[in-house]
């Protein structure tokens, strides 16, 4: 095992697609913060300052909002993740793009060992890649705070970066097995984002619809387990409520919302039983 | 020490490979020939565990799959490309060396043996197709191992870049290394393998000494030239049996099969028959593959058909 992680190692960090995307990551993690904490700046009603203070909800929701460029508030999506998974895509594409598959195994023969390398390896790139960002962000953030006494628990801001690394690398860990799968990376790459932004789109609709001409919510209802629009409770604390955004509070697991927990149970779940079949191909089949 | 056993893969129901066992002997180069699509590299891939098939093959005594650094005990160079094009020469071999614990040191040693040291940092995107074949055999060497693998290595190569290969081969067999190579230069092959391999459609068809390959050939004969040719050739035939041939192929010209020069010198002189010429033409290993693997080959081309007069040459 410790040699294909040496060698997925070497093989990340030798890339240059690998540290552009990075660069990628952090640029549209940053850029789109000072824009969300430009925004939140200019629209902070003095009103909801007490004596030059910010703090409570309101506090941590303008924190953590440009710090993940919105991506806490239900049904927002977070790019850095999906920016971040093109570094997964890439590093099962480029083995079957350029025949690498072939020097890879004759280096580490066991399948297994290089399987299990990539996906901890990658895994743990996003995991530094969200944590870098979302650090920077919070930096930047409070550069466009300056003047205004913000409070906020750290635990708080903690729990909302783990939920965003969680995120992240289960993105990430899908669209590597849907790269193993077709063994396709260009594939892998346009249903990445085709799948939470175009199908279950799609689908959402015309559940709406039907919901709508039969009278039965069921149809839509159903719709909070559809894997991505699941697999961003994880990160989604605030949602809008009564007119403003505020946090969840006391949501059941497979409640409508579903629950971080229900989130996590549902695409989690997805991701593993891809990673699984991602695994038995590539166990199986002709380099 | 290569022992492949039963080799044997199939493509939807077609046998790509089937029933192949051979040995691979240290201290030797084996060529491995076949026409296109005889399923050479698909043994290949499949004595590397590569593809799934049936069959054993071992390298002194183990799969490949069950050696923690294989790099060190067999070197495969199985694609024309095998490397990320922007990927420095140096950064690839770097990433194979450290996953079999090489020091990097010797990524420069190789790159220098197989003259790409000045380019160690470029990228392989502008790498001609022979240096992509040198930067491949760099990573087969990297390990320094017993036992080398080559699909046609050979391929892009300039003259002196194989005359180099050659010569390398050579070299590492002498050292006591198993060699086994690919290739459709067959007069390079005549040069530098020791033994061969030969398949067809996926089936054995020779294995052992090129010598005694190019002994099954029917192009191997004996020229006689005598102004006596009607009179030796009916001795010649009486001697034969039925077993060779002998065929006027002048005047004074007679082609046997069957018979040594030297048997055919001695029943001339035996009958006061004069000889002008008397040699012996052995058949090359092009001429013997060919007339052997005749009828194995997957795909074959024909000649095209004469080129239809246009109305004016016509006319002419």
């Amino acid at each position: 095992m410790t040699a294909a992680i040496r060698y997925e190692w070497t093989r990340l960090r030798t890339l240059r697609s690998t540290w552009w995307l990075t660069f990628g990551v952090l640029a549209v993690g940053v850029g789109f913060t000072a824009i969300a904490a430009l925004i939140v700046r200019v629209n902070v009603h003095a009103d909801e300052l007490s004596g030059g203070r910010l703090d409570g909800d309101m506090a941590r929701f303008y924190v953590e909002a440009a710090m993940t460029q919105f991506s806490i508030v239900d049904p927002m999506f977070y790019l850095v993740a999906f920016v971040a998974a093109i570094v997964g895509i890439l590093g099962w594409g480029h083995e079957y793009r350029h025949g690498m598959i072939r020097a890879t195994l004759t280096a580490v023969p066991q399948r297994w060992a290089v399987f299990s390398a990539k996906y901890l390896i990658v895994g743990l790139w996003v995991t530094a890649l969200v944590v870098t960002s979302c650090l920077l962000s919070l930096l930047v953030a409070g550069v466009f705070f300056i003047g205004i006494d913000v409070t906020y628990d750290a635990g708080d801001i903690l729990g909302t970066i783990l939920r965003h690394v969680l995120y992240s690398v289960l993105v990430t860990w899908l669209a590597m097995s849907l790269t193993v799968l077709v063994r396709h990376q260009t594939f892998a790459l346009v249903m990445l984002f085709l799948w939470p932004m175009g199908i279950e789109l799609l689908v959402r609709t015309f559940a709406i619809m039907i919901s709508g001409f039969s009278h039965n919510d069921v149809y839509a209802n159903a719709m909070r387990f559809l894997p991505f629009n699941a697999g961003g409770r994880i990160m989604q604390t605030f949602g809008a409520q009564n007119d403003t955004f505020g946090p969840y509070h006391d949501l059941t697991t497979f409640g409508d919302p579903l629950s971080a927990l229900g989130g996590f149970i549902v695409f989690g779940g997805l991701v593993a039983c891809l990673i699984a079949a991602a695994c038995a191909a590539f166990s199986t089949r002709d380099a | 020490m290569i022992e492949a056993r039963d080799l044997a893969k199939s493509y939807a129901g077609k046998a790509a490979v089937s029933g192949l066992s051979f040995d691979v002997r240290p201290g030797t180069v084996t060529g491995f020939l076949g026409p296109n699509g005889a399923g050479k590299s698909t043994t290949m891939r499949l004595m590397l565990g590569l593809d799934t098939g049936a069959g054993t093959c071992t390298f002194d005594g183990k799969p490949f799959t069950a050696y923690a650094e294989p790099m060190r005990e067999v070197g495969a160079l199985l694609e024309a490309k095998p490397f990320h094009p922007t990927r420095t020469a140096r950064n690839h071999l770097l990433m194979l060396a450290t996953s079999n614990r090489i020091p990097a040191q010797r990524v420069d040693e190789v790159l220098g043996l197989v003259g790409l040291a000045d380019v160690a940092g470029k990228k392989p995107s502008t790498f001609s197709l022979g240096m992509g074949q040198r930067l491949g055999l760099a990573a087969a060497l990297l390990g320094n191992p017993h036992t080398l693998i080559l699909d046609e290595p050979a391929n892009g190569l300039d003259p002196q870049g194989i005359h180099w290969l050659r010569e390398l081969l050579k070299a590492l067999a002498n050292e006591g290394r198993s060699v086994f190579v690919s290739s459709h230069l067959l007069s390079e092959m005549a040069l530098m393998a020791d033994e061969l391999v030969v398949i067809g459609k996926g089936r054995m068809i020779a294995n052992g000494p090129v010598e005694d390959f190019t002994k099954l050939s029917v192009r191997n004969h004996v020229l006689v030239r005598t102004p006596q040719a009607g009179e030796l050739a009916s001795l010649i035939g009486a001697k034969l049996a039925g077993v060779g041939s002998v065929q006027r192929t002048g005047d004074s010209e007679l082609t046997v099969t069957g018979l040594e020069a030297n048997a055919v010198g001695d029943l001339a002189f035996d009958n006061r028959i004069r000889v002008h010429e008397l040699s012996t033409h052995n058949a090359t290993l092009e001429e013997a593959f060919l007339e052997i693997t005749g009828n194995a080959a997957e795909y074959t081309a024909h000649a095209p058909a004469a080129a239809p007069t246009t109305p004016q040459e016509g006319a002419r």
